[in-house]
């Protein structure tokens, strides 16, 4: 019996990946060949678990239906995600997307067995964590894999995993699998077996609160909808040239001068408060102070610090207004290590990116303290941005964590940076084989496939023509398609820890983060769970899906067609 | 007093303090600052003044109240904290007719706003002395005071508490440069409802729009449901809840002629109707047939069989029945896009067309022509868009409207033929373009008519271009059109604001002026949308709202 037939079979169940084993570069053919198969399927999980076997006996669940926590002392934060399960199941009412939505499955799901507990099971030996403390281990330390198991009647379902972590991902899914119709909830697709975990660890959305702010509310709502489609890291790239809105202890002159008012600025509480409410949902939040370009604000109360500083015309000096940099001298990169100092201790994250992008020569080059000092020492401006690095990284390390920098400070080979710093991947995919080769660990942030700001149009002013830089706009089929693990070896795609969309926000705002993000970003989250090479067509009655469900939770998810096609899964692809 | 032509305003002023938008077509403003008194009140001198006039005035008061827009300048209202001190207080507006216009029956903004394009008048005269003596606001109609209305609620800035201006003594003598000034909304693709359509006609009058071209239905749904032919809607809308009933259409209508907004509906015709096949399978030819993009512009492919008698009476029984439904004195037959495939595979069509002995084109033309004798029938002037002048060379009354929207560069072809038309180009004014393509499985596929259009690239649309002084006079105005592929109530107001304030600003005081000079006050209109709860996007980091001119290419 071939997928295909396994695919229209109505009593058997089957396995979609026969042969998972664990390898992050296996899995991909049969991903791709089953998704092109199985167009018809009605289940709406995302991300596609690792193994999924379903069958076609519909299952209701029941209105006593409870979770049952079989843990003794279970950690405060798996009982509120238990407690959130619970009120999205109630709160959801997603009918299924097809002509008649709900109506058409009234028939089917009469008379059905029903489920009425799920029993949460934490299984092999690992010391109980909060999902908290889970998610804010290292990388390579964290274990999100689960087995959930739901029998044809229903009884003894269970959701299984060695961490809390494990459990909450499996919660997620649990939720994923029922539709609404006449105030009932159901699958159609019981006994459900699915094993899973995640092909990569980092799993990510960078959001840029510098360009425009963006109030702690909008982003706990976006640690939301991001939890449930798994994505598990959120890159804050908090402070930029145009503010400063991050407090830091010891260095409140900062945001009391650069944040855009008053009202614009992250507290110690406010960071406090969203580093919880992220963890609590399985999201490291992982800070970056972008230095030493991106830097113009600080001079706002650090000018002496500060190279170049609203120096115009722009353009010679920055790649956007306004100008400015931090010095790459001894006394400017002490006080910059002193910052991370006191950055790394407001984020418990094992990480923090200290940027690195983007610096720009002629700044430095018309500095009269930057030529001084070159003259002085007989430095040049590799040695300067080397020492400023390392002195930067070297304050991460000795505070227990591991520096993030962009893929410039990588590629240039006249810099020191540490072995282990993660780098980001983010001018163009193709820059993804060359940092490899240089022996780094890599997050796939391509401008050509992962961000969401594209296509938006230009933003500078007096400028009647012009497209945003990153034309066109990325799709959420674009980033789907990523192929990023291609032409490398097993060695080398173990060195990729995953990847993100990013969103920098010239021209977003609490008004449109929603919109633009979502469910967009949810394309990323398969790709980094599940891995590259999925099918789009299949993808998308699942993706339209996503976004039903976001919006009646309150996320201001976009239809991604009109809504006849959402209805009918195939008939708006380019050649049906 | 500085003073200055409405022309020379935005080249001579970089940063203009007043957040007028549109920009009137004279203004004089002086440099003196002027609080409005705790107790100011608008106070109406106008004879039995229509309950829509009272309405407005009392919006007026309460934005003026809620408003609280600083200024967008480094430190915000905060830097004129000073200047305000010990300055003068303004008390009171009052708002009266020209006595010229006082011995006419006074019409509500409502009738106002959907006379015919000639007939309207829109025109006002604005003063706010400086010495604290009563502004007055003077027009010849309601509609004109609610213009002037609109305006002033523009002159003020919020700071601790005071809300003020620095630009005292003003004067303001206003009219519009072109009489339609709209936004084309489609509801087809997604449905939006009732009170999304509302929040998005408040959004247009604080910008003076004052047309909602409402593409009600298409051929991926018919939410509209027409007295006498309701099947079409409770088979063809998304659901029963995705339906605009006869009384929710009241609801719009009202609302909007209550702001000075006049609804022109829009039935398209014989194409984009696939969905009426749900309902009269009869009506329809190559309804659904694949693929698609044999048959259709997109997916699904379906139109009216033009060439059968049956449905060209439908349609005419169908677009009568809608006219009664609109006040307005214009209504859109569509005809856009029409595939001639489609009906070359319809056996019906091609036996129709042998029993008649026309061609395609012939039948078509028929087929307009008993479509528009229906819609003139209702005493209503027919709108269409350019195919139907530019391919099919249809017979149309001289009086018919042409919407312009496949490209600007075809405006003068349908001048030539003598008709009024409306700028719509996809290449200046479709606000959905840039965002990728939505079909499916097309992983490298753009919008057909990428890239974005950026308020900056409407803003420098001439509406005159490339037309003779006669022709010019053909231009009705313009707008911005929003196809819904990809949009619902979830992103309406951030792809629409404050993109489609630029078109509102060409088509009210024209073209020509520099788009760095209107940034700032674009700006104004985008923070003032948010604190009145429309999700207005920030055009630029706010770093450079706060600091106009900085951000410009070659700054």
């Amino acid at each position: 019996m071939g997928l295909g037939e396994l695919c229209n079979q109505s009593t058997e169940t089957f396995v979609c990946h026969p042969s998972t084993s664990g390898d992050t570069t296996s899995m991909q053919p049969a991903l791709a060949l089953y998704l092109a198969l199985c167009l018809g399927s009605v289940f709406a999980i995302w991300p596609l678990p690792r193994s999924l076997q379903q069958g076609s006996t519909p299952l209701l669940l029941s209105h006593d239906f409870a979770f049952e926590i079989s843990l003794s002392h279970p950690p405060g934060d798996l009982l509120s995600a238990v407690s959130r399960s619970q009120s999205y199941l109630q709160n959801d009412k997603l009918e299924r997307l097809v002509v008649g939505r709900g109506a058409a499955d009234r028939a089917p799901i009469s008379g059905a067995k029903q489920i009425s507990s799920l029993k949460l099971v934490l299984g092999g030996n690992r010391t109980m964590r909060s999902i908290t403390e889970e998610i804010l281990l290292p990388l390579e330390e964290r274990d999100e894999s689960y087995i959930l198991d739901i029998p044809t009647n229903g009884a003894g379902a269970t959701l299984q995993a060695n961490s809390t972590l494990g459990l909450f991902r499996g919660l997620t899914t649990f939720g994923q699998l029922w539709y609404y119709s006449d105030g009932k909830l159901y699958t159609l697709e019981a006994p459900l077996h699915i094993e899973d975990s995640p092909v990569f660890s980092w799993r990510g959305l960078l959001l840029d609160t510098s360009r425009n702010f963006i109030p702690v509310d909008d982003i706990k709502r976006t640690f939301d909808a991001m939890s449930w489609v798994k994505l598990s890291t959120f890159h804050w790239h908090v402070v930029d040239s145009q503010s400063f809105p991050l407090q830091i202890p010891g260095f409140e002159e900062l945001s009391q001068k650069g944040a855009y008012s008053a009202d614009a600025v992250y507290t110690s509480g406010d960071v406090q408060e969203l580093v919880s409410y992220a963890a609590e949902r399985g999201i490291d939040v992982v800070v970056e102070v972008d230095t030493p370009g991106h830097t113009a604000i600080i001079s706002e109360s650090h000018p002496e610090f500060v190279a170049c500083p609203q120096f115009t015309p722009w353009a010679t000096f920055a790649e956007e207004p306004p100008a400015g940099q931090l010095r790459l001298l001894p006394d400017a990169a002490n006080f910059t290590a002193n910052l991370f100092t006191a950055v790394a201790k407001m984020f418990p994250s094992s990480m923090i990116s200290t940027g690195g992008d983007e610096v720009n020569v002629p700044c430095y080059e018309q500095d009269l303290e930057m030529q001084q000092y070159w003259n002085a020492t007989g430095q040049n401006l590799n040695q300067t941005l080397s020492m400023f690095m390392q002195a930067t990284q070297q304050s991460l390390i000795k505070a227990g964590k591991t520096p993030v920098t962009k893929e410039e400070m990588a590629l240039n080979d006249q810099l020191t940076i540490a072995n282990n710093s993660l780098i980001l991947v983010w001018k163009t995919s193709a820059d993804l084989p060359r940092v490899i080769e240089r022996g780094f660990r890599v997050i796939f942030a391509a401008s050509d496939y992962m961000y969401l700001d594209c296509g938006a149009g230009g933003w500078l002013g007096d400028d009647v023509n012009a497209t945003s830089w990153c034309d066109p706009f990325k799709t959420w089929q674009k980033t789907y398609s990523a192929d990023f693990l291609a032409n490398l070896t097993d060695a080398q795609k173990s060195l990729v820890v995953g990847g993100q969309h990013q969103l920098w926000t010239e021209q977003t705002s609490a008004a449109n983060l929603d919109p633009i993000t979502w469910p967009r970003a949810a394309s990323g989250a398969e790709l980094f769970w599940s891995g590259p090479g999925g099918n789009v067509s299949a993808a998308l009655p699942r993706l339209h899906d996503v976004a039903y469900r976001m919006i009646q939770r309150g996320i201001k998810a976009i239809p991604l067609q009109p809504q006849w096609c959402a209805l009918r899964p195939g008939l708006c692809d380019l050649t049906s | 007093m500085v003073s200055f032509a409405l022309l020379l305003c935005p080249f001579a002023v970089l940063s203009p303090v007043s957040a007028l938008w549109p920009l009137p077509k004279s203004l004089q403003t002086g440099s003196g600052a002027l609080r409005l008194a705790s107790n100011f009140a608008i106070h109406v001198s106008v004879p039995n003044a229509p309950s829509d006039l009272l309405a407005a005035v009392q919006r007026t008061t309460s934005f003026i109240k809620n408003d609280k827009l600083e200024r967008l300048v480094i430190g915000r209202g905060a830097a004129d904290a000073s200047a305000l001190a010990h300055t003068k207080t303004l008390s009171a507006l009052t708002v009266q007719l020209h006595s010229a216009s006082q011995a006419k029956i006074l019409s509500s903004i409502a009738e106002e706003a959907r006379a015919p394009l000639s007939e309207r008048d829109e025109s006002y005269i604005l003063t706010v002395p400086a010495d604290g003596s009563a502004a007055v606001l003077s027009a010849n109609s309601t509609l004109g005071l609610f213009r002037g209305l609109t305006t002033f609620n523009q002159l003020w800035y919020w700071s601790n508490g005071e809300i003020y201006t620095i630009e005292a003594p003003i004067s303001i003598q206003d009219s519009p440069l072109y009489p339609y000034r709209g936004f084309m909304l489609d509801t087809a693709r997604n449905f939006f409802p009732v009170a999304d359509i509302q929040r998005t006609l408040d959004a247009m009058s604080w910008v003076k729009l004052n047309t909602l071209h409402w593409h009600v239905s298409d051929s991926q749904s018919f939410p509209l449901q027409v007295p006498g032919f309701t099947e079409v809607s409770e088979k063809g809308a998304y659901s029963s809840s995705s339906i605009y009933t006869p009384s929710d259409v009241n609801t719009i209508v009202q609302y909007a002629g209550q702001r000075g907004i006049d609804v022109l509906v829009e039935i398209d015709t014989p194409g984009h109707t696939a969905i009426i096949s749900e309902s009269h399978p009869e009506f329809v030819a190559c309804a659904q047939a694949r693929p698609w993009s044999s048959f259709a512009n997109e997916p699904p492919a379906g139109q009216l069989r033009l060439a059968s008698p049956d449905a060209t009476k439908f349609t005419t029984d169908l677009l009568t029945a809608v006219a009664k439904m609109f006040p307005s004195s214009m209504l859109s037959t569509g005809g856009d896009e029409v595939n001639t495939n489609c009906y070359n595979q319809d056996p019906e069509t091609q036996q129709a067309l042998n029993a008649s002995g026309k061609t395609l084109t012939e039948a078509l033309d028929s087929f307009v022509q008993a479509t528009h004798t229906a819609v003139k029938a209702q005493g209503k002037t027919p709108v269409v868009w350019e195919e139907m002048v530019l391919d099919y060379n249809v017979t149309l009354a001289n009086d018919t409207i042409v919407m312009v929207w496949i490209s600007s560069a075809n405006a003068a072809a349908v001048a030539a033929k003598g008709f009024k038309f409306v700028h719509s180009a996809s290449d200046y004014f479709y606000m959905d373009c840039g965002a990728g393509e939505w079909i499916g499985s097309d992983i490298d596929g753009n919008s057909w008519c990428d890239p974005f259009k950026t308020w900056q690239k409407s803003y420098s649309f001439d509406p005159t271009a490339n037309l003779t002084e006669e022709e010019a006079t053909l231009v009705l105005g313009g707008q911005h059109l929003l196809w819904t592929e990809q949009s619902g109530p979830s992103n309406l107001d951030s792809i629409v604001w404050p993109r489609a304030a630029s078109g509102a600003e060409v088509f009210w005081s024209g073209s020509g002026m520099k788009v760095s000079a209107a940034l700032p006050r674009l700006h104004d209109v985008a923070y003032r949308f948010i604190q009145r709860g429309v999700k207005a996007i920030p055009l630029q980091p706010e770093w450079c709202a706060l600091r106009p001119g900085v951000c410009d290419l070659t700054a």
